[in-house]
Formats: C-alpha cells, sequence, structure tokens
C-alpha cells in the first residue's frame, strides 16, 4: 500500500483489489493461453468506472485523482498485465483528446470512452517507427476538405477490438494526429498473435488504405502532434506502465515470500536459505522504492507540475526493469513449479519483460533522463540570436 | 509575481527555461527549438508550467509556435491571455 494515502485513496485501493482477487486473478492464466479477454470483463471494467478513471465527471469519467489511478493500475498489475493494458491505451487516447481536443471532439468521444462504450488505441508505432517517432510515414492528405489516410501501424495495444484509433501520420512536412473510427471505410485490423508476454492485449496491426475521414477529426493543429499530442498520452502511458509495473513487481514479492515461507527443503524452509533472501531483500526493496517514485510521479500529476514528466519517466524506468529482475528472481525461488502455468510468476515473466518495452523503452529513458541530469549540471553556452 | 508585469513575466520563465536547457544563459529572442537545446519533453513541460505558473489553461488553439519560439514570444503570450501589456 502507498503512504501515506488518505483514508478515500485506502478506500478505493481495496476496492480495486478486491475486484482483482475476486474477477482478474483467477482468470488471467487462461486469458493469457487464450490470447484473449473476454468481452464481458470489459464490460464489468466499464461498469466499474475503471475505463474513465481519469476523464472529467462532465464528460461521463470518474474524476479520480492521478493517485487514485495509479492505485488503480498498481492493483490490476498484479492480476493481469494484459488486462491492465486496456487501462493504459484508454487513458492515452482520453487524456490526449482532453487536452488538445476541440469541443466537438470532446463532446463526440470522451462521453463513449469514460463510460467504456468505446475503447480507444493509441496508433503510434509503425514497422519502420518505433523508438523514432520522427520516422513516421503514414500518410495523411487534405482531399475534397477531408483528410485521407495510407498507411500502417503495428503493435498497436488493445487493436484488436478498440472502436476508435488516434492515428499519427504526417501531413506533407508536419506531423499530425486524427481521430478515425474503426469501421471508417478502408480500415484493416490483423491480430498479432503469440507475443512472448501481454498476449491478451489485443495487439494488431492497423492497416489504413485511402480511409477517408472530416477534417474535423484532427487533434491539435497541423506540426504538434509529435510534440504535444504525444506526449500527454505517452504521459498517462507511463504513469499506467510504471504502476502496473509495480503490482507485477507486488506480485513477484508476495508469491515469493509465500512460498519461501512453506517450501521444505529437508528440515528447512526455502526462506531459511540465505541466498533466498537475498533475492527477496532485494525485491522487497525495490517493491518500496517503486512504490515512492509512482506515488512522486502521481502526485506531481495531481499537482500539475512540469516535473512530472520527469518523475513519470524515472518510476516507469525503475519499476519496469525491477520488474523483469523480481519475475526472473521469483520464478528461481520456485525452481521448476515457476516455470509452469500452475503459478503465475511465469506469466510475470514473460509480461515483466513486454513493462520495459512499451511506451518507451528503458534505452530511451536512460536517453532522456540522461540527457536531462547532463544539462543541468553543465551548462555548454549561450545560444545566439536566431536570424 | 504579477501576471501582468512583464518583466516579472519574462524573469520567471527564464528561471524554469534554464532549469530546463543545457545552456548558461538565454537570449530573449534564441530559437528555443531550432538550437537543438531542449529534450524531447520540453514543449510539454513548458506548458504546464505556463499553465501552473500563469493560471493559464492552453488548448488547440494556442498551438502556434509563434507563441513558444523564443523567451520573448513566450512572454508575449502569457501576458496577452492575461490582458496585460502585450495583449
Amino acid at each position: 500500500m502507498w503512504q501515506p494515502l488518505t483514508d478515500w485513496h485506502q478506500t478505493k485501493y481495496r476496492e480495486f483489489t478486491a475486484f482483482v482477487a475476486r474477477t482478474v486473478a483467477p482468470c488471467a492464466e487462461q486469458w493469457d493461453r487464450d490470447q484473449r479477454i473476454p468481452d464481458a470483463v470489459i464490460a464489468e471494467l466499464a461498469q466499474c468506472g475503471y475505463l474513465g478513471a481519469t476523464l472529467p465527471r462532465e464528460y461521463g469519467g470518474q474524476g479520480w485523482d492521478v493517485v487514485t489511478f495509479g492505485l488503480l493500475n498498481d492493483a490490476f498489475g498484479r492480476g493481469s498485465s494484459a488486462l491492465t493494458g486496456v487501462l493504459t491505451v484508454q487513458a492515452m487516447v482520453s487524456m490526449a483528446l482532453l487536452k488538445w481536443g476541440t469541443a466537438e471532439q470532446k463532446r463526440t468521444w470522451l462521453p463513449p470512452l469514460a463510460k467504456g462504450e468505446v475503447i480507444g488505441a493509441f496508433a503510434l508505432t509503425e514497422p519502420g517507427a518505433g523508438s523514432a517517432m520522427h520516422s513516421l510515414v503514414t500518410e495523411v492528405t487534405e482531399h475534397d476538405g477531408g483528410l485521407v489516410l495510407n498507411g500502417s501501424k503495428r503493435w498497436i495495444s488493445c487493436g484488436q477490438f478498440a472502436g476508435v484509433f488516434l492515428v499519427f501520420g504526417t501531413l506533407g512536412q508536419r506531423a499530425v494526429a486524427c481521430v478515425v473510427p474503426r469501421e471508417a471505410p478502408g480500415v484493416r485490423v490483423t491480430p498479432i498473435c503469440d507475443l512472448m508476454g501481454f498476449r491478451a492485449a489485443g495487439l494488431a496491426e492497423l492497416h489504413f488504405k485511402d480511409v477517408a475521414v472530416p477534417a474535423a477529426n484532427l487533434v491539435g493543429k497541423a506540426g504538434f502532434a509529435l510534440s504535444h499530442v504525444a506526449p500527454v498520452g505517452l504521459h498517462y502511458g507511463r504513469i499506467s506502465t510504471a504502476c502496473s509495473a509495480l503490482g507485477l513487481l507486488r506480485g513477484c514479492f508476495e508469491e515469493s515470500v509465500a512460498y519461501a515461507a512453506v517450501r521444505k527443503i529437508a528440515d528447512q524452509t526455502v526462506g531459511d536459505l540465505g541466498m533466498v533472501r537475498s533475492l527477496i531483500a532485494h525485491m522487497g526493496t525495490d517493491l518500496e522504492a517503486g512504490t515512492l517514485l509512482c506515488h512522486n510521479a502521481c502526485r506531481a500529476e495531481d499537482g500539475h507540475l512540469p516535473e512530472a514528466f520527469e518523475q513519470t519517466l524515472m518510476a516507469k524506468y525503475f519499476t519496469s526493469r525491477a520488474a523483469v529482475r523480481a519475475a526472473s528472481d521469483a520464478v528461481q525461488i520456485r525452481g521448476a513449479s515457476g516455470c509452469h502455468g500452475s503459478s503465475p510468476v511465469s506469466r510475470y515473466y514473460r509480461d515483466a519483460k513486454i513493462m520495459e518495452i512499451i511506451e518507451g523503452t528503458t534505452q530511451v529513458h536512460e536517453d532522456i533522463l540522461g540527457k536531462m541530469f547532463v544539462a543541468r549540471a553543465g551548462k555548454v553556452g549561450t545560444p545566439t540570436r536566431s536570424a | 509575481m504579477s501576471a501582468r508585469d512583464p518583466n516579472a513575466v519574462k524573469t520567471t520563465i527564464r528561471s524554469f527555461i534554464l532549469s530546463s536547457i543545457a545552456v548558461a544563459d538565454l537570449d530573449d529572442d534564441a530559437n528555443l527549438f531550432e538550437s537543438g537545446i531542449v529534450n524531447s519533453l520540453f514543449a510539454v513541460q513548458l506548458m504546464t508550467f505556463i499553465e501552473k505558473t500563469f493560471a493559464i489553461e492552453m488548448g488547440m488553439d494556442d498551438l502556434d509556435i509563434e507563441n513558444f519560439k523564443s523567451l520573448n514570444a513566450t512572454t508575449g503570450f502569457v501576458l496577452r491571455r492575461n490582458g496585460g501589456p502585450g495583449g
């Protein structure tokens, strides 16, 4: 549990963990095997208001603060990274639209997103443009007063079942983002199966062939999609992923200490072994550190502080890497049984690696954070006046 | 700090920018986004700083590079939005 939390936050966290224990944890292995989350589960998330957690009440959302959103993702990350991915992507699309959408776009799209009547997908990554966002080749052209899209997106979480896509491309030399309904003629969705982890998150390739949408579907102004629109979505994606990885780390810790306390080796328990205690000590300390980083990042976002972006990068960077270490150690502590689907740690092991890649790889985080830290330490001259 | 006092607004923004970039001083008209001195999150960090510090809610209509390309441009934007002498 994060500390210090208000009574209300503690109540909500208990609600979230009870939901996960009842509805998510018992089924997560099956969803992983099926590579699919049942529609009824998504509907239950919607019913509880979890898909509109961060949207204001005026649009039908819950209007929860970001600390509560973080707790939601922490609780769900303990149960299923794949299901948490739905919370992640819904927030990415919703918050980008809330910030940069027109009044008409907000009226049209935010209420169904808030109620979970529509699932959103954040269509940024392309076959040739992952970490290098500026290499987008999806082409958006103006035609008869509207927009026409041509191109492909890959590794799009929730793409299999999303009803609306926030698609990034280029209009001439300018980066743009626009809303594309799934049913628009020319949209084709191809499921991506057999991933190592995140198997039930509904990843897909999206293909756009002469897809026409109204010019009013442009989100933000042309030229600002990568500098302003995408960063808002990715920021919420990182908050969600950081807290989801924290939940996974929590799962590794709880499974490991429970196993170590009862599993016998001759006349002692696994937890009596110094080498195992060492692994659990690392895990428990990472859990505490990750909790503080996530809490700080969420509080900074609630305070609308510019440092929230940096603190979120650090939280996501730390918890995703710690989750990978913890999942590996959790499997190691359990031995052969940790390699089998009867224990959640085998799934944690596969899912944890995905946390290090989505919403910016570990190396992208290191590059941005390293540049920030160095910039502060060493001032290297004065830029000249522009012509 | 008055959000209508040009000097106070400029000093506040200058301090924030200098805390975020790899230079020791800043020409008032230096183009922040063409000089390669800012990181990929600087645009949204600057936006958040302006919103928080000067109680301005930015939206799509404010997305114009002329509003943020330099210290002077950003100062002018804040003053215009707050009905100060730059408006």
